[in-house]
């Protein structure tokens, strides 16, 4: 027979916890709120850098400009397949567990984008335009290449004035046909975690790749919750010092994308190199060019980090404002769950009671029986 | 009177001014720049500077820190790190960055060679406090 009083402590024990993950669903409520709040302020800064960002390009492409962080589609298989470089992923996690399955879904959404191997299908969410991943939509024609860090680099890229943009000068003729089409991609090997670069936010994303293996070049904690566009525009100026060096020839950004307080999914995309094709799909044109003061190359120096740093800060409101709506959906759910443990458990302790009872009425009734 | 609409966001902040305007008067990297209406299209970078925008007879000055200007016949975008009308600033903030931003500045100055002063970092510090008591009508050195 089950013990009264262990009952009893049970029930005090899941009453306690039910305080705690009541408290903690209240907090972050709270905390969401101010995080949506962020995120919704954000979108018109985004809206309106898009905006700029289709029209140049629209007019980049007629131009034929070459800048070695602009490239059309074509261009940018060709350089890809002619020489392989690093990779370099952003995962964006949370620095908190208990928030549900938040954490393990970017994390196995970062696992899919870095092993992608073309069976999977490609999760990318947004595929029309530029919020695609560059890498998985074109992965038929990229299908030999690994990120491998045994690449010397040809030529640094560029950023200073007129190193890095002249009138295209007719691509080298020497473009080398695939030589993988058939090969396999080997993970989980050393040389492909050497050829991966990881800069992660969020304590979770940065014990998760530490534990395999993954070089980490740099990781954020601590302001996974309340992004603050500074760190974005650190995050940015990393991204583009190792993208102008020459050994990282992809760089993917993987997050949360909120869409709602019940809803937000992993999404993954190309921060760099921006492919222009899909600008100019959905632009509308200008039709006269821009003046663009003091020149085309300091503006598209100062406007690409700050398209990529809007990009990085985006990514973390949104984060953060899926981690505490899965918080808080989590905790109301623990919650609730405490709720009906708490009720199966006063019922049960009820029965133990009343049999209790019913067992010393019989014993007594039984040792009066007995005496007669 | 011709109007030409403005629109000025930062990342924290969202829209922080739109209205039809006459005309903004704003300092690019270039130097200073009076757009009207039916400008042709220009792309430019801010630097930190109170801009001055004339609107039905009026003037007010908007702080920006810095930022990105594009301009169509039709609509001016300002893309600013941050952006402040001057009821939103913060005098007394700003003396005292001025003044940590000036120490740092004058240090750098005497030591020439000091490694420990990001002194890119300070005189843009330096530039954004005094364009914000400019907007507050303060004048600092």
């Amino acid at each position: 027979m089950a013990n009264l009083q262990h009952i009893r402590r049970r029930i005090k024990s899941v009453k306690n916890i039910q305080k705690i993950t009541n408290a903690m669903d209240m907090i972050a409520r709270s905390r969401f709120n101010a995080a949506r709040e962020a995120l919704l302020k954000n979108l018109p800064y985004v809206d309106k850098t898009r905006e700029i960002m289709r029209r140049v390009m629209g007019q980049m492409r007629g131009q034929e400009y070459e800048h070695p962080f602009i490239k059309t589609r074509e261009d940018l298989i060709a350089e890809q397949q002619e020489g392989a470089g690093k990779f370099l992923f952003i995962v964006i996690a949370s620095d908190k567990g208990l928030a549900g399955s938040f954490s393990s879904n970017v994390l196995k959404e970062a696992h899919d984008t870095i092993e992608y191997d073309g069976t999977s299908e490609n999760t990318s969410l947004d595929d029309d335009g530029e919020e695609e991943n560059f890498h998985k939509k074109n992965f038929d024609a990229l299908k030999g290449i690994k990120p491998t860090a045994k690449r010397t680099p040809k030529q640094q890229r560029q950023m200073t004035a007129t190193g890095g943009i002249a009138k295209a000068t007719g691509r080298s003729s020497g473009t080398k046909t695939s030589s993988g089409g058939g090969e396999v991609r080997e993970y989980h090997d050393a040389d492909y975690i050497e050829g991966i670069e990881l800069i992660t936010v969020g304590r979770k994303a940065t014990t998760h790749f530490k534990q395999r293996g993954y070089n980490i070049i740099k990781s954020y904690h601590g302001i996974s919750e309340r992004p603050q566009y500074k760190y974005a525009k650190k995050i940015t100026d990393l991204v583009m010092e190792r993208f102008a060096s020459g050994e990282i020839i992809d760089v993917t950004l993987i997050y949360t994308q909120f869409k709602s307080a019940i809803s937000c999914a992993p999404d993954d995309v190309t921060l760099l190199p921006i492919v222009t094709d899909d600008y100019v799909k959905s632009s509308a044109n200008l039709k006269e060019e821009y003046i663009y003061e003091p020149d085309v190359v300091s503006i598209l120096n100062d406007f690409l980090p700050r398209r990529i740093a809007t990009r990085i800060y985006g990514a973390m409101l949104h984060s953060a404002a899926s981690e505490l709506s899965s918080r808080m959906n989590a905790m109301s759910n623990a919650t609730d769950n405490a709720q009906e443990l708490v009720g199966r458990l006063n019922l049960f302790y009820n029965k133990v009671r009343q049999a209790g009872i019913t067992n010393e009425i019989n014993e007594i009734v039984g040792g009066a029986n007995a005496l007669e | 009177m011709a109007t030409i609409l403005l629109e000025v966001a930062t990342p924290d902040k969202g829209e922080v001014y739109k209205n039809d305007i006459n005309m903004l008067i704003t300092r690019s990297i270039c130097g200073e720049l009076g757009i009207l209406p039916k400008h042709a299209n220009l792309l430019t970078e801010l630097i930190p500077h109170a801009m001055r925008i004339k609107e039905g007879g009026g003037e007010t000055q908007l702080f920006v820190s810095g930022g990105f200007m594009e301009v169509t016949p039709e609509k001016i975008t300002i893309l600013a790190d941050a952006a402040e009308t001057p009821d939103d600033i913060d005098v007394d903030r700003a003396k005292d960055a001025y003044k940590r931003a000036e120490e740092r500045v004058t240090a750098y100055k005497q030591s020439k060679s000091s490694e420990e002063i990001d002194i890119d970092r300070a005189e843009a510090a330096l530039a954004r406090a005094k364009a914000r008591l400019l907007v507050k009508g303060v004048h600092m050195g």
